[in-house]
């Protein structure tokens, strides 16, 4: 190894010594390559029935079909559009409350024993009830994947702004900070990159539930493709709806973590 | 004496214990500080020194007793008692200059004047160079020194600082100390400072408030006479004669303390 740090044995396996830009990728694009290629060679050699495992290449042809002629991208487009919606919505709803819970004793004290109840209640359970109130429209679909995160995404950001350390608010204080000023000056900026954090982390359930909420109450987005596909036994058109969910979670995750380092640069240079 | 800018009256501080019963930490505790002099709390682990500190500071409610500030009691923390925490209390998200204009800026100090008194204060805590940087890539002690500044610019009346220099290395505490007596000669801040180090209690105290665990007691009032005036360099101070037998006194006394 050509940039093995001086003094240290170059070894593949390091306690917690960073891998190089160059072993990364590598592992990066090996796992891929060995996750493709017994793939391949399962489809090849006839381990697995085609019909139930499509090879890759016919997968990846197939979301270019769908692109192209069968008018995918609207339904991409219409799922990433609930997703955002009532993502946009639990955040304006989890982000003040949460906040106000975590600097707010007296406000916690109400919301907390409301809020933990219904975190254990399955936002699925509430599909037949909000198919009844809201019919078929947008509304259900957007109240499932909001039902799904709010709770979580709330107490959350209410345990990250109650961890805001004693010190910074007791400064603020002494320095003649009030309420107010404290609340928005000091403990929103310090909770902020955490409250960062908890979105990426809320916003991949958010992607679970658009599919629940697609396969079982719609007709369009991926999920309910998926399942016009599963009805003619076109299991290339929900493997590749998988992997154009797979690719769009990734892209979002990526975007967080590129919020996290532009929003955030003074955590950065901690390392 | 209307010398005395601070005036601790008969405080104590009892603690109810989430498990049930309570704990004295403080007793009726009462001693004063003259306007422009540092004071030290010495005294044992558990004997109350942080506990009266924040309640000076207004952060912790008294169970009796009154601080008075220019005679009047304070109720609730303000900007006219700054506190240096001896944990890390640096705003991660600003640079060391908006940390150290914080406290002017929620003041009302215009931008300018902000800006100029700030680069005073650091320049005096020697981190003219870092103004710019994120305090999360400082060390622990520049980032101490950052928090000391950061009080001292916003002017208060008096400064509370628990063990500010508890965690520094050898060297730099030193130098903060001596920092300490520098700005007490330019500023005439009034100080109160927490410590167990008996050697920096001597150096820079005008008075060492002594005090015993458990509950917390004043034990003894401690003027160390020996020294003429303010001395800079500790040096001077730990030769001066005079020094070694309060020395030796305060270890005593703390000794005593340990036994008890
Ligand atoms: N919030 C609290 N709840 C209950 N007991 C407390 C609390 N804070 C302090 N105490 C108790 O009060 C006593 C005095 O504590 P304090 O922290 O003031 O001591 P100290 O002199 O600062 O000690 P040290 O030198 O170790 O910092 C201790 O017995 C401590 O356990
Ligand atoms: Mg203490």
């Amino acid at each position: 190894m050509s940039n093995a740090p001086a003094g240290r044995k170059p070894r593949l396996m390091q306690v917690r010594v960073p891998v190089s830009r160059r072993q990364g990728l590598i592992s990066a694009f090996g796992i891929w390559f060995l996750f493709f290629g017994v793939w391949i060679l399962a489809s090849s050699l006839g381990w697995v029935n085609p019909i139930l495992v499509p090879p890759p290449g016919q997968v990846f042809a197939t979301i270019i079909r769908l692109f192209a002629e069968q008018d995918f991208g609207s339904d991409v487009m219409i799922s990433i559009f609930r997703v955002l919606i009532a993502f946009a919505l639990a955040c304006a709803v989890a982000v003040p409350l949460g906040v106000a819970m975590g600097a707010f004793p007296a406000i916690n004290a109400v919301i907390a024993p409301f809020v933990s109840a219904w975190r254990y209640l399955p936002a699925p359970s509430f599909i037949p009830i909000l198919l009844m109130w809201f019919g078929t429209g947008e509304t259900p679909k957007l109240a499932l994947l909001f039902l799904g995160v709010i709770f979580f995404l709330v107490t959350l950001i209410a345990d990250h702004t109650r961890e805001v350390r004693k010190e910074l608010i007791e400064t603020a204080m002494t320095l003649g900070a009030n309420r107010w000023v404290t609340v928005f000056q000091v403990m929103l900026p310090a909770v902020l990159p955490n409250i960062l954090i908890a979105m990426r982390q809320m916003l991949a359930v958010v992607w679970t539930y658009l599919v629940i909420a697609e396969i079982v109450a719609s007709t369009t987005g991926i999920g309910a493709m998926m399942m016009r596909a599963r009805r003619f036994l076109h299991t290339d058109e929900i493997l590749a709806g998988i992997i154009v969910i797979g690719a769009l979670g990734m892209a979002f995750d990526v975007g967080f973590a590129y919020l996290h380092r532009r929003l955030f640069p003074y955590l950065e240079e901690k390392r | 004496m209307s010398q005395d800018l601070l005036k601790i009256r008969n405080v104590s501080k009892v603690f109810s214990l989430p498990k049930g019963g309570e704990l004295t930490a403080v007793d009726d505790v009462s001693f004063t500080v003259e306007k422009g002099s540092i004071c030290v709390l010495l005294g044992p682990s558990g004997s109350g020194k942080s506990t009266i500190l924040r309640m000076v500071a207004g952060l912790e409610s008294r169970t009796e007793g009154a601080v008075l500030l220019n005679d009047t009691p304070i109720e609730g923390p303000g900007r006219e008692r700054g506190m240096v925490f001896q944990a890390y209390s640096s705003f991660d998200w600003m640079s060391v200059g908006k940390n150290v204009e914080f406290g002017m800026k929620i003041n009302g100090v215009p931008a300018d004047e902000r800006r100029a008194r700030a680069e005073r204060f650091i320049g005096l805590v020697g981190l003219s160079k870092f103004i710019d940087t994120y305090p999360s890539r400082l060390s622990g002690g520049m980032r101490q020194r950052v928090a000391i500044a950061r009080t001292l610019a916003n002017e208060p009346e008096v400064l509370l600082m628990d063990e500010p220099f508890g965690a520094l290395d050898a060297e730099t505490r030193w130098q903060m100390q001596e920092l300490m007596i520098d700005v007490a000669e330019a500023s005439g801040t009034t100080m109160i400072i927490v410590t167990h180090d008996i050697e920096e209690a001597i150096f820079l105290a005008d008075k060492i408030v002594f005090l015993s665990s458990h509950p917390g007691r004043v034990k003894e009032e401690i003027t160390p006479l020996f020294k003429p005036g303010r001395l800079r360099n500790k040096e001077d101070v730990i030769a001066l004669p005079g020094y070694s037998e309060l020395e030796r006194k305060i270890m005593r006394m703390m000794r005593e303390e340990g036994h008890k």
